[in-house]
C-alpha cells in the first residue's frame, strides 16, 4: 500500500475543481437557496435543543451551549460532505451497477482518490463557514477562550474527523460492489450520522459503544468539540489522529478487496 | 356493483405491479426502513437520558420508548414521497403519458403507496414485536377496540399525508422548488406533528400553533391514540374531527393545483 501523493495528482485535483467552480458559477441563485437551506436547519436543530433543555440542565453532562458548539462542529463536517463526498463518491453505487466506473479505471490515476475528490460544490463550502462560526459563537456565550494548545489540538481533532467521515463513506460505498442493485447506499449514512448531532454520552451504554468503537461517529463531533471546549485535554488530539489513521487504512483495505470484484457492466 | 368490480380490477393490478416492482428493490426498502428507524431511536435515546428514573412532563421513560415505537410505526404507514415522484414526473415529461391513460395518475400513486406501506409497515411491526419479546417497556395492552380506531385514524393520517405531498409536488407546475418546500414542511412537522417530541412536551405557545393546523393530525393524533394517551370521548371525537376537516382542505387544495396547473403545463420531453 503506498500512500505517496504525485505532484501531477494535485495538478488533475485543480483542474478538476476549477471546472466544478466554473459551472457552479452559472447558478448563483443555487448559492442563496444552499444558505437558506443551510439557516433553516440550523435553526431547528437549535430549537430541538431548546426543546431537550426545557426539560434538563445537562444533556449526558454537557450544558446548552457546549451541545451548541458540537452543533457548529456537526454543521461545519456536514458542509464538507455535502461539498466533496456525496457528489463525488456517492455516485459510485450507481457507477458500479451501470459500468460507469470503467471509464474512471480507465484513466491513468488513482481510482479511489479520483472517485472521491472529482467534484467539489463548492457553494456547501458556506455551510463549513457557517458551522465554524456557531461553534466560535457559542464559545464566546461559554466565556471560554482556548489557548493554543487547545485550538492545535482542535484543528488536528477536526481533520482527524473529517478523515474518519471519509473513510466511512469509503467503506459504505465499497459495499456496493456487493450490492449492486442498491442505489441509494447514502442514506444509510445520512440515518447513522444523524446520531452524531448530540455528545455520545447522552445516550444510553450500549448506543455509546457502537458509536465510539463500531461505527466511529463519537470521533466526528464529540471529539473536537470536547478538544475545543477543554473538556478533554489536548492528547485527545494524539487518540484522534491515531483512529482516523487507522479508519483510513481500514477503508483502503476494504476498498482494494471490492475493486478486485469488479468486473465491468458497460459494453 | 360492476364500478366497484371494476376499480377492484384496475387496484388490484396496479398494486401488483407496484408490488413487484418494489420487490426488485427490497435492499433499497431496506435503507429506507433503516432510515425511518433510527431518526426516532436518536429522539428516543435522548429522552430516556433526560427522563432519568424521574419523569419529564409526565413521560418516564417507558412512555417514551412506547411513543416513539407507536410513531416509527404511524410514521411508516403514512409517510408518502409523492412530491419526489411529482416533481420529477412534470420537470422531465414522465407525466405525459400517464396524461394519456384513460386513469389519473393519483391512482397509480395511491397504489404504490399502499404496497410500499404493506410491506414497510409489516417490516416495522416485526421489529416492534422482536423487540416487545426482550423489552416489556414498549409493550402494549391488548386492546382491540383502540386498535381499531387506530387503524382508522392512520388511515385518515395517511390519506391525508398523501394529499399535502401530491398537492405540494404539484407545485412543479409553478417552481422548481418544489421538492424544497416539502422539505420545509418536514422541518416544520418534526416539531409539529410530535416526531421530536410528543406534543405536550413543547412550550405551550407552539403546542397552541399546533393545535390550529394539520400538523398533531399527521402523526400525534393516531399515535396518541394507539398508546393511550388519548383516551375519552370528547378527545377521540374532536382528533377524528380534526383529521377529516384538514383531510377536507388538502384534497381542495389539491383539486385546486391539478386544475389550474394542467392549464399551465406545456409538455416538456417526447
Amino acid at each position: 500500500m503506498t500512500f505517496r501523493i504525485p505532484h501531477s495528482a494535485l495538478r488533475i485535483l485543480a483542474a478538476l475543481w476549477r471546472l466544478n467552480l466554473a459551472e457552479e458559477l452559472q447558478y448563483r441563485a443555487n448559492f442563496v437557496a444552499s444558505v437558506l437551506g443551510t439557516v433553516f436547519w440550523i435553526g431547528t436543530a437549535l430549537l430541538t435543543l431548546a426543546l431537550f433543555f426545557r426539560h434538563t440542565t445537562r444533556l449526558g453532562g454537557w450544558d446548552y451551549w457546549e451541545v451548541v458548539v458540537l452543533l457548529g462542529v456537526f454543521n461545519a463536517l456536514t458542509g464538507v460532505i455535502e461539498a466533496v463526498l456525496r457528489p463525488g463518491i456517492g455516485r459510485l453505487a450507481s457507477e458500479v451497477r451501470n459500468g460507469g466506473l470503467d471509464l474512471v479505471l480507465a484513466k491513468p490515476v488513482d481510482a479511489q482518490g479520483f472517485v472521491s475528490f472529482r467534484r467539489l460544490d463548492v457553494w456547501h463550502l458556506a455551510d463549513v463557514v457557517l458551522g465554524l462560526g456557531l461553534a466560535g459563537y457559542a464559545l464566546s456565550r461559554l466565556g471560554r477562550v482556548p489557548g493554543v494548545l487547545q485550538l492545535a489540538a482542535f484543528v488536528v481533532a477536526l481533520a482527524a474527523a473529517g478523515i474518519v467521515v471519509y473513510a466511512i463513506w469509503v467503506a459504505l460505498m465499497s459495499l456496493a460492489f456487493w450490492f449492486v442493485s442498491v442505489e441509494n447506499l447514502s442514506v444509510l449514512f445520512d440515518a447513522v450520522y444523524e446520531g452524531a448531532r448530540y455528545p455520545v454520552t447522552a445516550y444510553p451504554g450500549a448506543l455509546r459503544f457502537v458509536f465510539v468503537y463500531l461505527l466511529p461517529i463519537a470521533w466526528t463531533t464529540t471529539i473536537p468539540a470536547s478538544a475545543l471546549t477543554g473538556r478533554l485535554g489536548p492528547e485527545i488530539a494524539l487518540a484522534a489522529a491515531a483512529v482516523a489513521a487507522l479508519a483510513f487504512v481500514l477503508a483502503r483495505l476494504l476498498w482494494r478487496a471490492a475493486l478486485r470484484r469488479y468486473t465491468g457492466a458497460s459494453g | 356493483m360492476n364500478r366497484v368490480a371494476d376499480w377492484a380490477r384496475r387496484y388490484g393490478a396496479l398494486i401488483r405491479n407496484a408490488w413487484l416492482v418494489d420487490l426488485q428493490y427490497r435492499a433499497s426498502i431496506v435503507l429506507w426502513i433503516i432510515w425511518g428507524v433510527t431518526e426516532p431511536a436518536i429522539a428516543l435515546g435522548i429522552w430516556w437520558s433526560i427522563a432519568g428514573e424521574g419523569q419529564v412532563g409526565g413521560y418516564a421513560r417507558a412512555d417514551f420508548a412506547r411513543y416513539f415505537f407507536a410513531l416509527m410505526l404511524v410514521n411508516q404507514l403514512t409517510i408518502a414521497w409523492d412530491s419526489w415522484y411529482l416533481d420529477r414526473w412534470i420537470r422531465e415529461g414522465d407525466l405525459n403519458y400517464r396524461l394519456a391513460r384513460p386513469l389519473h395518475p393519483a391512482h397509480e400513486a395511491v397504489a404504490e403507496n399502499i404496497a410500499y406501506k404493506a410491506r414497510s409497515g409489516g417490516m416495522i411491526l416485526v421489529v416492534w414485536l422482536v423487540a416487545a419479546l426482550v423489552w416489556p417497556a414498549v409493550r402494549l395492552p391488548l386492546a382491540p377496540g383502540r386498535w381499531t380506531l387506530t387503524a382508522l385514524a392512520v388511515l385518515l393520517a395517511a390519506a391525508m399525508r398523501f394529499f399535502i405531498s401530491f398537492a405540494t409536488g404539484l407545485l412543479a407546475f409553478w417552481t422548481t422548488r418544489a421538492t424544497a418546500i416539502m422539505g420545509l414542511h418536514g422541518g416544520v412537522a418534526l416539531f409539529l406533528s410530535g416526531r421530536i417530541a410528543p406534543l405536550t412536551l413543547l412550550p405551550p405557545a407552539v403546542a397552541g400553533v399546533a393545535a390550529v393546523l394539520w400538523f398533531p393530525y399527521m402523526l400525534a393524533f393516531p399515535v396518541n391514540l394507539l398508546t393511550g394517551a388519548v383516551h375519552g370521548t370528547t378527545a377521540v371525537l374532536h382528533g377524528f374531527a380534526g383529521q377529516l376537516v384538514w383531510l377536507g382542505l388538502w384534497v381542495g387544495a389539491y383539486r385546486l393545483a391539478w386544475t389550474r396547473g394542467l392549464r399551465r403545463y406545456g409538455a416538456v420531453g417526447g
